[in-house]
């Protein structure tokens, strides 16, 4: 069983402190991604994860066993890293085998089981090979190799795409998550890229300044995000921010946007009198709908398929999210499909219906369900 | 980009000149050793000999122990490159992997003992080892000449360890190596041209000591070095340069060969494909 359960487990250097009380449990099987902004601690519980890294305390167990204070070869985990780690002293055939190899395992049995492997990946031509002789694809389907080769509990799996050209990303995250399908093996996953996180998770730990900010599938984070900083994180381009004031004077709660009243219901609104409203760019639509909004635009940029329509916040303007999306910067945005020719400067009708408007409070910065 | 005709010709040009330069004192040692005494001192100098003189080369043989002073010498170079590689590859490994208390400033301090003069420890080394009884013994020249070595190979190693992607460790160390297990099959193996390097770099200070082997070796021919020997072959009223010009030839060439040897593990590049 390669469950991996996580107690408590922080970091400090000194007095600064890393990586806050950290706690999960990852069961058998289960792709887990860590997502967040550079700095945000991620890496740091995956290495100390992989005992690469000792951490300042809590308890990590994998499989059923404490080994918290284990070395990394005694962990029964495969690494594979960013920069793939390749040796270059050694071919195709040796780095896959390395691992096998130092755990005493006969030669023949290494040679079949390095063979499997490296078919599995596609990467038995170059078996021969030196790891400067074979592409980036295939230096990443080596570090795999190296990975699977082992049958460990558990994959840690630390930012293995991010050197890759975009195509190539696109492909070789297919192939993890078929790999993943194939093995079966628990795989916690790093990255800072949302949509990797959002395509092969089963779960995705949403990370900040060394806090978890959300654990969830990838549909509730992006339905029910519990803050404002996951809102913003999650979903490209980001979720657009309002501010706004909230009018008790009716029988229901409405807030004020563009000049329309919009009624939000009773979502635990007793008493806050300032909200942030979070609008997904997808949500907002061209034309007239059950709230309108009238906008210049400040810029279009067109996708082919569709266009992303900037224009300006007014007096709703906030600068949240920034951290995470610098699309956010240029104003709020509106994703349009079909929408025709658009020309900046043009005066549109945008609307949307309230039933897809997020709210958060606007000093705790958390959603108000 | 092609080179014009006119780059081509600058180029080689500097390329014989500098080669020229080079091997220039290596041509003039071969034709000291084969020219005649009036040859040597005559103006302007004869750049080929008129009557070579190849026996010249076996009568320096016969007459002088060379072979030990030469066997005498390596064993000093080779000891002084082995204690200097063991000490200098873990420090310089500690220091480039491992945050220690005041690391930088060690490092430094280490470098500053590079920068004292040499004739300047041979005073309180040699009471060292006349205090411990091992003046004469070629042991005394190996450690004398290590701790000019080490400092200097310390910094040479932890440079090229530091460009040495950390993760290779890690992934060899999640692969089931413990530390050093990691460093001496997967860091050590990628590192040969620092490796070389270093070595030859030790080779080639301690081979060509003369001050250390002169103050600690005194005594019996039997543990002289070959530069002791060779500076033994000046007389006090005649000097025969053609003598010690063909000896100097037999000292030249062990490190020449060296070189060659050593040369194809000098090239760069051999953690191509470790990484992105």
């Amino acid at each position: 069983m390669g469950n991996i359960s996580i107690k408590n487990v922080h970091k400090n250097y000194g007095q600064l402190n890393v990586l806050k009380e950290f706690s999960l449990d990852i069961e058998d099987g289960e792709f887990v991604v860590l997502v967040g902004p550079s700095g945000c601690g991620k890496s740091t519980i995956l290495k100390i994860l992989a005992g690469l890294e000792p951490a300042s305390g809590g308890s990590i167990e994998i499989g059923g066993r404490d080994v918290t204070d284990l070395a990394p070869g005694d962990r029964d985990i495969a690494m594979v890293f960013q920069n793939y780690a390749l040796y270059p002293h050694l071919t195709v055939a040796q780095n896959i085998g390395f691992g096998l190899k130092m755990r005493k395992m006969p030669q023949s049995e290494i040679d079949k089981r390095v063979l499997e492997a490296a078919r599995t990946l596609a990467v038995d031509p170059y078996l021969n090979r030196r790891p400067k002789d074979l592409s980036g694809g295939q230096r990443q389907r080596v570090a795999l190799g190296r990975a699977i080769v082992r049958e460990p509990q558990a994959f840690m799996m630390d930012e293995p795409l991010s050197n890759l050209d975009a195509k190539l990303r696109v492909h070789m995250r297919a192939e993890i998550g078929a790999l993943h399908k194939r093995v079966g093996v628990t795989t916690v996953y790093v990255t800072h890229d949302q949509v990797e996180a959002m395509t092969m998770a089963d779960r995705i730990v949403i990370m900040r300044a060394g806090e978890i900010q959300q654990i969830a599938d990838p549909e509730t984070l992006f339905q029910h995000p519990v803050n404002l900083f996951v809102a913003g994180f999650i979903g490209s381009p980001g979720m657009n921010f309002l501010s706004a004031a909230v009018d008790h004077s009716g029988s229901q709660p409405q807030i004020e946007l563009f000049g329309s009243k919009v009624p939000v219901g009773h979502r635990a609104l007793a008493g806050s009198k300032d909200v942030i409203a979070g609008i997904r760019p997808e949500h907002l639509n061209l034309g007239e709908g059950a709230v309108n909004i009238q906008v210049h635009t400040n810029l279009v940029e067109s996708l082919g398929s569709e266009k992303y329509v900037y224009f300006d916040g007014a007096e709703h303007s906030i600068n949240a999210g920034s951290e995470t999306d610098d699309d956010n910067s240029k104003g709020l945005i509106a994703r349009l499909s079909h929408a025709g020719k658009l020309f900046e400067g043009e005066k549109l009708t945008l609307s949307f219906d309230p039933q897809d408007l997020h709210l958060f409070d606007a000093k705790s910065q958390k959603a108000l369900a | 980009m092609e080179r014009t005709p006119l780059q081509s010709i600058l180029l080689y040009l500097a390329i014989i000149t500098t080669a020229g330069i080079i091997l220039f004192p290596i041509y003039w040692l071969f034709i000291t050793a084969l020219a005649s005494t009036d040859e040597l001192s005559s103006l302007p100098p004869t750049f080929i000999p008129r009557d070579p003189d190849w026996a010249i080369f076996s009568r320096v043989l016969t007459e002088r122990p060379i072979f030990l002073w030469l066997f005498n010498s390596t064993i000093v170079a080779l000891g002084s490159v082995i204690l200097s590689m063991i000490v200098s590859v873990l420090a310089g490994y500690g220091l480039s992997r491992f945050r220690v208390r005041g690391g930088q400033s060690l490092g430094l301090f280490i470098l500053t003992a590079k920068m004292l003069p040499a004739t300047l420890l041979v005073i309180p080394l040699f009471a060292v080892f006349r205090n411990i009884g091992m003046i004469g013994s070629l042991w005394t020249v190996i450690i004398a000449h290590s701790t000019l070595i080490i400092p200097f190979t310390t910094w040479m190693l932890k440079g090229y360890f530091d460009t040495i992607p950390r993760e290779l460790e890690q992934a060899a160390m999640v692969d089931g190596c413990g530390p050093m297990a990691a460093m001496m099959r997967v860091v050590l193996p990628i590192s040969t041209p620092g490796l070389a390097a270093t070595a030859l770099y030790a080779f080639v200070l301690s081979w060509a000591d003369y001050a250390y082997a002169r103050t600690f070796l005194q005594g019996a021919q039997t543990n002289w070095t070959a530069n002791m020997g060779i500076a033994s072959m000046r007389g006090e009223y005649t000097t025969d340069w053609n003598e010690i010009s063909a000896a100097a030839v037999f000292v030249a060439t062990p490190i020449m060969l060296i070189y060659l040897f050593l040369e194809r593990y000098l090239v760069g590049g051999l953690t191509a494909g470790a990484e992105k």
